[in-house]
């Protein structure tokens, strides 16, 4: 029993990690950055939720209807306006402008919010479903796991099936290609990251909700989202929700001392022996 | 191809051979006469010696980032590990302080052996993130051992902190020397091959450049020294902790000093390191807008002067300040350059 539980909890702690990486995943594959600062977007959505929810008084997963657009349009006028340029300069100088954004919004959070502890209060945070003798799944949990998959299942069909998402893996295929047919460079790169932060909105809404957060939180869940991308491989989206997986379960074995230590552990082996992650194209 | 006429031209080099010698040496001995002399006050020393040990970091994550295209976000770990060294030689052990910065070095280097076997497997942002994962990884670790208290942190034994007048000529010294090291190891071949797989790591290999032996020697020094100014910082503060000896913020400083300097320039990380002292002393008077601000003027640096305040200066007004090119064959070029002149 105690090993059934161990695998289903780190099961639904997997989604939430997968959810985490998505954002990060399509910005690595598509636009071909790093994003550093993916961790205090999450910890931005968290926050907006919290306040939201509290503010209005109602349930946390309401707010992503308002979070989710403004933290879009942030994105794409963030691509648009800083990104974009930089990228033109180089890789490396991107990278570090992506560092130093992140800098900025874990201290800008400081400032604004304080160093407390926030969590989202919802009333199902402590119920739970009985399945058998002594086998638990938190409704939390599950909820939080629903949403997770739900996310990457919309995302995964945008791309397939949609025009812009077309055009947005013609993009990540071959640059020069697809902006010989026409496809704005600049704007699908605006797009993927404001998809990218859209979706770290929905994260930062269940990370509200699952864990006590604070300002500098941000970094924990940048590399826990690099931990996905590298294990499941570069633009993959069943490849995240599988390395979502695989670090959920190591979280949950390891316990609260050494779950984040062997976490990080597996990722830098991985990133040794198959850098190019488990379900690579 | 119209550039060429500007390339050929030679850099006017100020600061070379044998004057550049004797300046620096004046200034090398000046500054450490001042300081046994007393003539400075504490306070003017202790920023100084600051300024020695940041000016050493980002010489050094310069040497890994600028010249040899390793940007690492994990240099803090040897930060760490050195000032957990000494404090543990010291308060544990009560031994000297020596003996911990010694051991402290030791395990930084040898720690940097170990992850090179698996860093050098990577290149660009894998590096990147894969060193800053490393050090997360640490101090967590660092976080939940027994043997260095946890994340309660330690305090280093305070008859072996020595005055700030010794730590100053500490510093002084550990930063002569990694300038003199950085200077002499971009001079050599293994610093022409360092450059050119910079540039281009396959072209580099297929001439000859021995990648992964130049990368490790490089690797090697910068966490020697990184782990060298790291344990004299924690003498100086007289603690660790696992959140600030092994922070992300020591990495934001050596990555804010380089690119504030200009990236691949020697003189660079001299200035930005004095930049940033000053910069963050000022700071210090608005809490909680330190990294905000250096955060901020490093975006723009980045954006409007890409190769920063000496780099652009040496751009435009085409000199070279400790040039680390060998340009010793000037009448070939001569001929290439009144031939791009004419033309």
């Amino acid at each position: 029993m105690q090993v059934i539980q161990v695998i289903i909890n780190g099961i639904l702690l997997g989604g939430i990690y997968a959810l985490l990486g998505v954002g990060m995943t399509m910005m690595f594959g598509i636009v071909k950055l790093t994003n550093l600062a993916h961790g205090e977007f999450v910890i931005i959505g968290a926050y907006l939720s919290t306040i939201l929810a509290s503010a209005l008084g109602v349930d946390p997963i309401l707010t992503i209807i308002v979070t989710v657009p403004i933290m879009f349009l942030v994105g794409m006028g963030l691509q648009a306006g800083l990104i974009n340029r930089v990228m033109k300069i180089g890789s490396e100088p991107a990278l570090l402008v992506t560092f130093g954004l992140s800098i900025i919004l874990a201290d800008a959070m400081l400032l604004v919010f304080s160093a407390d502890a926030q969590r989202a209060n919802v009333p199902y945070n402590t119920a739970s479903i009985k399945i058998a003798n002594g086998l638990n799944i938190s409704t939390l949990d599950l909820i939080v796991f629903g949403i997770s998959l739900a996310t990457i299942v919309v995302l995964s069909v945008f791309l397939k099936k949609t025009f812009l998402g077309r055009s947005i893996r013609a993009t990540s295929d071959d640059l020069e290609a697809a902006s010989l047919m026409g496809v704005n460079v600049n704007r699908t790169y605006a797009i993927a990251m404001g998809i990218a932060m859209a979706t770290a909105a929905i994260a930062g809404m269940c990370v509200s909700m699952k864990w006590v957060f604070y300002p500098s939180s941000g970094g924990n869940y940048l590399l826990t989202a690099f931990g996905v991308v590298v294990i499941g491989g570069m633009g993959s989206i069943p490849g995240t929700m599988i390395a979502g997986l695989i670090l959920g379960l190591a979280q949950v074995i390891g316990g609260a001392n050494y779950g984040q230590l062997i976490a990080y552990v597996l990722m830098v082996l991985f990133l040794a022996v198959r850098p190019q992650g488990l379900f690579s194209k | 191809m119209e550039n060429n006429g500007i390339a050929l031209r030679k850099p006017v080099k100020i600061l070379d051979g044998i004057p550049m010698l004797i300046i620096c040496i004046v200034i090398c001995i000046a500054l450490y006469i001042l300081g046994i002399t007393k003539t400075f006050s504490n306070n003017t020393m202790r920023y100084l010696l600051k300024i020695f040990l940041y000016i050493t970091m980002g010489e050094m994550w310069n040497l890994m980032s600028g010249f040899t295209g390793m940007t690492s976000l994990g240099q803090q770990v040897f930060v760490g590990i050195a000032g957990y060294s000494v404090a543990v030689f010291t308060s544990t052990f009560k031994m000297s302080m020596w003996l911990g910065l010694l051991v402290g070095a030791v395990i930084g280097v040898v720690f940097a052996l170990l992850l090179s076997l698996i860093l050098f497997r990577m290149r660009g942002m894998y590096f990147a993130v894969a060193t800053w994962l490393i050090a997360e990884a640490v101090r967590l670790w660092f976080n939940s051992w027994r043997f260095v208290k946890q994340g309660a942190g330690m305090t280093i034994a305070t008859s072996q902190i020595p005055k700030v007048r010794e730590l100053y000529i500490y510093a002084l010294t550990l930063c002569i020397i990694a300038l003199v090291v950085v200077y002499i190891l971009l001079r050599t071949k293994t610093g022409l091959g360092l450059t050119a797989m910079r540039d281009d790591a396959d072209a580099s290999s297929s001439v000859g450049v021995n990648i992964f032996k130049s990368k490790l020697l490089c690797y090697l020094i910068c966490s020697l020294f990184i782990a060298l100014a790291g344990g004299m910082f924690a003498l100086q503060k007289g603690s660790v902790l696992p959140s600030s000896s092994f922070s992300i913020d020591w990495t934001v400083a050596m990555v804010f000093i380089v690119i504030i300097g200009g990236v691949g320039t020697m003189a660079g990380p001299i200035l930005g390191g004095i930049v940033y002292v000053i910069l963050s002393e000022f700071l210090a008077h608005f809490p909680g807008w330190s990294n905000i601000i250096l955060g901020a003027i490093a975006i723009l640096v980045i954006i409007f002067l890409p190769d920063g305040i000496i780099g652009t200066l040496q751009k435009k007004l085409n000199f070279e300040i400790f040039s680390q090119k060998r340009l010793s064959e000037p009448k070939k070029v001569k001929g290439l350059k009144e031939k791009a002149n004419m033309a």
